[in-house]
């Protein structure tokens, strides 16, 4: 028995080799790609729609794998059945980078290509990261804010989970980027646990609590909405253009939001191009055409009223 | 057995005649201690910040209150008869989404608003049938339709919020107000006095509490305490659709996630104003005033700018004492009577 599993070992070892050496070791319709997101949100979609192009160019197939809540668990849960089906290669957000770290460890073991997009779990020795750098993206978002205001005026952060990793690089890079302008004072970071009505009621005690507020970051995806339904009322109404609020992704409500005036900025990320770059990545591992993968940063477009209509994911 | 039908509401209102204040009388004992540890709290925080005590702030903390607020009346109810509705915050959701898919179809206002509540009757009779008829636990039975609720909200958005088009009348309900009262709030107070009323006055409010005192004695007494189950979960149903309507027209659109996780802020309300798991005992004032206690400690951390990473902490412990308040305060009156 221990024989027959070091030597399955070695050869699993020696399949890159092999592959490097003869370039195509599987036909293309034999591969088998699961991408699993975070949850089933509107960004995911569109992660959906640029990974199922790019199977479909490349002729592989192709599974969306979508946990049914956010636990750690659930995530290991589909990667030990996607393990026990055998794929060829796993592309993952990642709900919370500690708990996976074992299960992606357990498929690279057993020969799956793993790669993380989006969400990342750096110490899973997954072979890459595709996304959004989130703490560039957040530095770009506090640079914009430095801008709009002039370098002066109190700010207030909204984000979503208290505890999600990508938010929280986006606020460590907003704080970097703002240590550049001393007279701009962070005066709360408020969490809403991505909840519409809670966000809306942070944002008005917000404002209450603090007169003077110049700028809001909307860090997750309800702090955009939620800011422009509160300036939308009649008793914030006054605030509409001397408040600038900078948003990430691009919901509806926040688009409308920059088209009615009430939001400054997006930040929109590249969901679409991360669902292609990361089937991509995978097919050429399998392959054996990519033997040494870098992170890509897929990075952000600032979206404001001038390049509305124009922007691309 | 018997003790918790002792305890519950029908004795209450003899016992108050010991108290000669017309206020006991209008609000029970336990409802005022919970009454009380919410002035205190609320004293404390406008101690702290001169923000909180103006009327665009209250009335803000009111209307941010009230949905909770108003489907623990629903909630309080079941938990009277001894059982529990876990399926609220999708009855919410359902209902606000159907009521937006009805004026992306272009219906008139009055059918998407009767068809986002025709949502919440089907879904309490279900619970209500599946309770009474085949006999299932309430709480396995609303977490299954808790589950089907959250995953058909799901399938119809496919995880994108929905923001049709609606006439400007609709925001009325969610968004006008009543002089300086938001209309949610409005709603919250008459639905209040009304089921008050309802469940204090009438032979129906006695037989729902006889139902959760103790159902078989209930039963050999006549009352038909399945036909009660299945009003009271229907009544739950359809009230947390009634909020996720007014939820819709306050957000003008209708989020895939919305009511995620109510249920717990539903039931933690009604418990809070003194509502029993068990059965028997619980009044409507009391899980309103519950709904407010977390509402006005929500908007207070932020205002006292609280660390954000300590605010569930301090939510979780300013509950705990003022409730352990309560039970002590009632235990010392039970003592001396």
């Amino acid at each position: 028995m221990r024989n027959i599993h070091t030597s399955l070992r070695y050869l699993i070892l020696a399949l890159p080799l092999l592959a490097a050496g003869s370039a195509v070791a599987k036909d293309a319709k034999d591969i088998v790609i699961a991408v699993i997101p975070k949850v089933a949100v509107p960004f995911f979609d569109d992660c959906n729609t640029g990974a199922k192009k790019a199977a479909e160019a490349l002729g592989v197939k192709y599974q969306w794998v979508v946990p049914q809540n956010t636990q750690g668990a659930t995530q290991v849960k589909i990667m030990e059945d996607l393990i026990a089906k055998k794929v060829d290669g796993i592309a993952i957000s990642v709900n919370e980078p500690k708990s996976v770290e074992g299960v992606i460890k357990q498929a690279m073991a057993a020969g799956i290509k793993v790669l993380t997009f989006d969400s990342d779990s750096a110490k899973s020795g997954r072979s890459m990261y595709i996304g959004t750098i989130n703490e560039a993206a957040g530095a770009t978002m506090g640079e914009s804010m430095g801008k709009a205001l002039g370098g002066e005026g109190e700010v207030a952060i909204v984000t979503g989970q208290l505890g999600a990793s990508n938010l929280n690089e986006r606020i460590s890079g907003i704080k970097k980027a703002l240590a550049k302008y001393p007279k701009i004072k962070i005066v709360a970071t408020e969490g809403t646990e991505d909840d519409l009505a809670k966000a809306v009621s942070v944002d008005e005690a917000l404002f209450r609590g603090h007169p003077n507020l110049k700028g809001i970051f909307g860090v997750s995806q309800v702090g955009g909405p939620s800011v422009a339904k509160v300036l939308a009322t009649k008793e914030f109404s006054a605030k509409k253009g001397t408040v600038q609020v900078f948003a990430f992704d691009d919901l509806p409500d926040t688009v409308k939001g920059v088209k009615d005036g009430f939001i400054k900025g997006i930040m929109v990320q590249r969901p679409v191009t991360m669902g292609k770059l990361a089937v991509e990545h995978l097919v050429a591992q399998i392959n054996g055409n990519e033997k040494e993968s870098k992170d890509v940063d897929t990075g952000v477009t600032v979206v404001d009223a001038s390049n509305l209509g124009s922007y691309t994911k | 057995m018997s003790s918790t039908q002792h305890e519950g509401e029908p004795r209450r209102s003899s016992q108050g005649l010991e108290f000669s204040s017309r206020l006991t009388q209008l609000l029970r004992v336990r409802e005022l201690n919970v009454f009380i540890a919410l002035l205190v709290v609320g004293a404390l925080i406008s101690f702290s910040t001169p923000y909180f005590l103006t009327t665009d702030n209250l009335m803000g903390v009111f209307r941010a209150f009230s949905m909770t607020a108003i489907m623990s009346i629903g909630m309080v109810m079941v938990i009277i008869t001894g059982g529990i509705d876990l399926s609220v915050g999708s009855a919410m959701g359902l209902a606000s989404l159907v009521t937006a898919l009805c004026f992306d179809y272009g219906a008139p206002m009055g059918l998407c608003i009767g068809a986002g509540l025709a949502v919440g009757v089907i879904f309490g009779a279900v619970n209500g049938l599946l309770i009474t008829g085949i006999g299932l636990p309430p709480f396995i039975a609303t977490l299954g339709t808790l589950s089907i609720g959250r995953g058909l909200m799901y399938i119809i958005t496919h995880g994108v919020p929905l923001t049709p088009d609606t006439p400007e009348s609709l925001a009325f309900l969610g968004q006008g107000y009543v002089g300086l009262v938001p209309v949610p709030v409005v709603i919250m107070g008459v639905m209040m006095v009304a089921f008050s009323i309802l469940m204090r006055r009438t032979r129906f409010g006695r037989h729902v509490y006889a139902t959760g005192g103790n159902e078989h004695a209930a039963r050999l007494s006549g009352v038909k305490t399945d036909r009660i189950k299945l009003i009271v979960y229907t009544t739950s149903g359809t009230i947390s659709a009634l909020a996720g309507v007014i939820a819709f027209s306050r957000y003008l659109s209708a989020e895939p996630a919305s009511g995620f996780g109510s249920e717990l802020d539903v039931i933690a309300a009604a418990a809070i104003g003194g509502a029993s798991l068990s059965g028997g005992i619980g009044s409507v004032v009391g899980a309103v005033i519950g709904a407010a206690l977390s509402g006005i400690i929500a908007n207070g951390v932020v205002l006292m700018n609280i660390n954000t990473y300590a605010q569930q902490a301090i939510t979780g412990a300013v509950i705990l004492i003022a409730v352990s308040l309560d039970v002590f305060r009632t235990k010392r009156r039970g003592g001396f009577s």
